[in-house]
């Protein structure tokens, strides 16, 4: 793939949208790829007949309908490969928020879940009788925690496999463990009361594998919007032992289960794009975390008050994922003076972000009101080279500096409000 | 640095631009975004997010601080309940009013001197002028008549006033707002005017009085023969003039004369000279005077909504504080709620809310 054909505007491009009078910026950097990521030319591709010629709906009685059905059968096959498994626990749905709502509905009673989840889950769990479990300072789940809520009547455990805001990885396969010994034990005491473990991996299939065995979860959401495919297409995964009740009621597609006339060029595109995806999985994580580790170690040099949040250790974190917070700034402020600059980044998952409150995933994690206002989510991705890296450490270096100048924060006092978070204080 | 302004920035043209002739001006200008109320339903998008998107551009690009202070209770309390309450009682409120004075002059201009502040700004198209000898200050009409907002103002205190600016007041018309924010590469200069009820948003208020209010069946009656013309979903839904949305199936255009929410009924009329569509008088109770005493009995101009006519009439003020507009020709009648504000030359003196015409309630 070449990276800069996936880089959806030019600088100019972007600075005819920004308002006269300052200079285009020299550079355009995307770095908030956990929020969108562009097509892939070869996604693209492969979903153009089904837009164009290709454009009968599956259920039709006539030969010519047969490419379209071949196409979301094909498509539902090569997703199930992916994952590890077998082709009719495969749903399309429109997007992971959509496959994380049907996996919900497939569980009556308690549910238990952990504050850190997406708002999609979160909204899902309040909605009836949950136990919403905290999490550590990383925003890790502690999987003794988690399982110590599940009562008699629990019948689903829902933990996403990766954070989307501060890009931690979930201990998935541990509480999968726990919860098939769970299971067990309610069997063996002659209970009927379903218990089941769904994992939200949308922010993870980019970097983690799908694997449904080695996941050990019963349901699994996935997103094509998150591994350069297009967006409103996603899939809820769920082993034979689930029975998934509809949402959306009708012509009886999917097996029932999600009803409407198939996405037929979004179900093969999210094939082709979860297929690259995981294709090159291995060698992008490790250029992720290179840029990561460079674009962290710019900026601790340059401001020792920054904190860095989410787990430490490579394994338990997304590669592409940097979360830092200038405490004492202002995001929105800094989103602006980069936006000028040509650079975009995200200040927490896009939903909390426009509603203007705390994010509840940073409040999770304990992180004080004053350190997380001032908090960039900056996520890499396929087309960022190091160049991008950078061009950007430079431009947020220059926008903090900028920001302290204007309201006269010193080092030293960022370096005081950050505490022992501080990075100047790991070393 | 100059003397110390906190201005209300919006993320519209109006404040965009003050806070850009006020740094001109050397003042060391803080902006403030005032979250107000809105109704926050679940998995709606919250309206305001780029509105103070765009006032975070505007401060960035002046180099000014923006700081978010949260209205959010006293706007609910004094302006939404109260157009709530009003309509209920089958008024026609004017929320602007109730706004500016509780939360830009109120929560806003408090918190601002109080953070020691020695003036406070606002985009609103008015003017102060200060009298050096009296050292008493009045509020002014705009250059720009057609966007004047001094209707808006009637119930604010001259103390307010003496410590305001209104930046935009003296530019030409709004094309020229528009032209001097882009020139400035404010990025906001072809945001649309923002009319109408800001909390209520796209839906309107109709829909936010069905959501809000309770549905009553109830009959629409003819205000000469009392005859029953259709039916309707709760008098609190309709206007004193309202012409559409009676839906009584063709037949001529009816006029809304008066309602009565305690029973519910609509009347109407086909007669567009019915003496219940005009008024000679308006008495205005809730009476407010900028200055803090009433203006002497005589020929005043009264407008009664905003940039409306500007009419000549005799004001006299009655014994028990409340105000009589007298009218030397009729005019078509105001619905009770509105304001009506009264003004001596240039010159806004304040107003009173219109209580309901004798003449098309007592039938």
């Amino acid at each position: 793939m070449t990276p800069d054909r996936m880089v959806p505007r030019s600088a100019a491009q972007v600075q005819a949208t920004s308002g006269a009078g300052a200079p285009a910026p020299a550079r355009d950097v995307y770095l908030d790829y956990a929020a969108a990521t562009p097509l892939d030319p070869r996604v693209l591709s492969a979903m153009e007949p089904y837009l164009t010629r290709c454009f009968e709906n599956p259920s039709a009685p006539y030969a010519r309908a047969r490419a379209a059905r071949d196409a979301v059968e094909g498509a539902r096959a090569d997703i199930a490969h992916l994952m590890g498994a077998k082709p009719d626990g495969v749903i399309f749905t429109a997007g992971a928020t959509e496959a994380n709502n049907l996996a919900f509905a497939a569980a009556g009673g308690g549910v238990v879940t952990d504050a850190a989840e997406h708002e999609s889950v979160l909204a899902c769990a309040q909605a009836r009788d949950a136990v919403v479990v905290s999490v550590g300072a990383d925003s890790r789940v502690d999987p003794e925690r988690l399982c110590a809520a599940i009562g008699p009547t629990t019948q689903l455990v829902s933990v996403e496999l990766a954070n989307g805001e501060v890009g931690a990885v979930q201990p998935v396969r541990e509480i999968a463990r726990r919860v098939a010994v769970m299971r067990q034990q309610r069997l063996a005491e002659g209970s009927r009361v379903p218990l089941w473990l769904h994992t939200d991996a949308s922010q993870a299939a980019g970097s983690l594998s799908c694997n449904v065995t080695s996941l050990g979860a019963d349901m699994v959401t996935l997103s094509a919007a998150k591994v350069y495919g297009p967006k409103q297409v996603g899939v809820l995964w769920a082993g034979e032992g689930v029975r998934l009740r509809p949402l959306v009621l009708g012509g009886g597609q999917e097996g029932g289960v999600r009803s409407g006339t198939e996405n037929v060029a979004g179900a093969v595109g999210f094939a082709a794009a979860l297929s690259i995806a995981q294709s090159c999985r291995a060698e992008e994580c490790r250029r992720e975390e290179a840029l990561r580790l460079r674009l962290e170690r710019a900026l601790a040099d340059e401001f020792p008050g920054m904190v860095v949040s989410g787990p430490r250790s490579p394994k338990h974190r997304l590669p592409g994922l940097l979360h830092v917070s200038f405490p004492g700034l202002e995001a929105r402020r800094l989103v602006v003076l980069l936006e000028r600059r040509g650079v975009s980044v995200g200040t927490g998952s896009a939903c909390a972000a426009s509603r203007m409150r705390e994010s509840h995933v940073l409040h999770a994690m304990g992180l004080p009101p004053e350190v997380s206002a001032g908090s960039l989510r900056i996520t890499m991705g396929r087309p960022t080279s190091a160049d991008d890296i950078d061009y950007a450490a430079a431009q947020i270096a220059d926008a903090v500096r900028t920001e302290m100048q204007r309201t006269g924060l010193t080092q030293e006092d960022m370096l005081s409000r950050a505490g022992g978070l501080a990075m100047g204080r790991r070393r | 640095m100059g003397e110390k302004v906190f201005l209300g920035l919006s993320g519209g043209v109006d404040s965009a631009l003050s806070a850009a002739l006020l740094v001109e001006q050397g003042y060391d200008v803080t902006a403030v975004y005032m979250r107000n109320w809105s109704r926050d339903l679940p998995g709606y998008r919250c309206p305001w997010a780029d509105d103070l998107a765009d006032a975070e551009r505007v401060a960035v690009t002046l180099g000014i601080g923006l700081e978010v202070w949260d209205c959010e209770e006293e706007y609910q309390r004094t302006v939404v309940d109260y157009l709530v309450d009003a309509y209920a009682h089958g008024l026609t409120p004017n929320p602007d009013v109730m706004c500016n004075q509780t939360v830009k002059f109120g929560t806003f201009a408090d918190r601002a001197f109080s953070r020691g502040a020695d003036l406070i700004a606002t985009g609103h198209y008015a003017r102060v002028r200060r009298d050096q000898q009296t050292g008493s200050t009045q509020l002014l009409r705009a250059v720009d008549e057609h966007k004047d907002q001094t209707y808006f103002l009637w119930r604010v205190g001259e103390e307010a006033f003496a410590r305001t600016l209104f930046p935009v007041g003296d530019v030409r018309d709004k094309a020229e707002v528009r032209r001097m924010c882009a020139e400035r590469g404010l990025g906001v200069e072809s945001k649309p005017d923002s009319d109408g009820i800001c909390f209520v948003g796209p839906v309107g208020i109709r829909t936010f009085l069905l959501d809000t209010l309770e549905r009553r069946a109830g009959d629409i009656v003819e205000w000469e023969t009392g005859r029953v013309l259709g039916h309707h979903d709760g008098a609190f839904l309709f206007t004193v003039g309202q012409r559409k949305g009676l839906d009584l199936g063709g037949g001529p255009a009816r006029y809304v004369v008066s309602t009565d929410t305690e029973k519910n009924v609509v009347y109407v009329t086909a007669d567009p000279a019915c003496p219940g569509l005009w008024c000679t008088q308006l008495d205005l109770s809730d009476v407010h005077w900028i200055a803090g005493e009433p203006p002497a009995d005589g020929e005043y101009l009264v407008r009664t909504r905003h940039t409306g006519e500007l009419r000549p009439a005799r004001v006299e003020v009655l014994d028990d504080g409340r105000a009589r507009v007298s009218f030397p020709k009729p005019v078509r009648t105001v619905a009770p709620g509105q304001s009506a504000v009264i003004y001596g030359g240039l010159v806004c003196l304040g107003g009173g809310i219109v209580e309901p015409d004798p003449v098309a309630y007592n039938r």
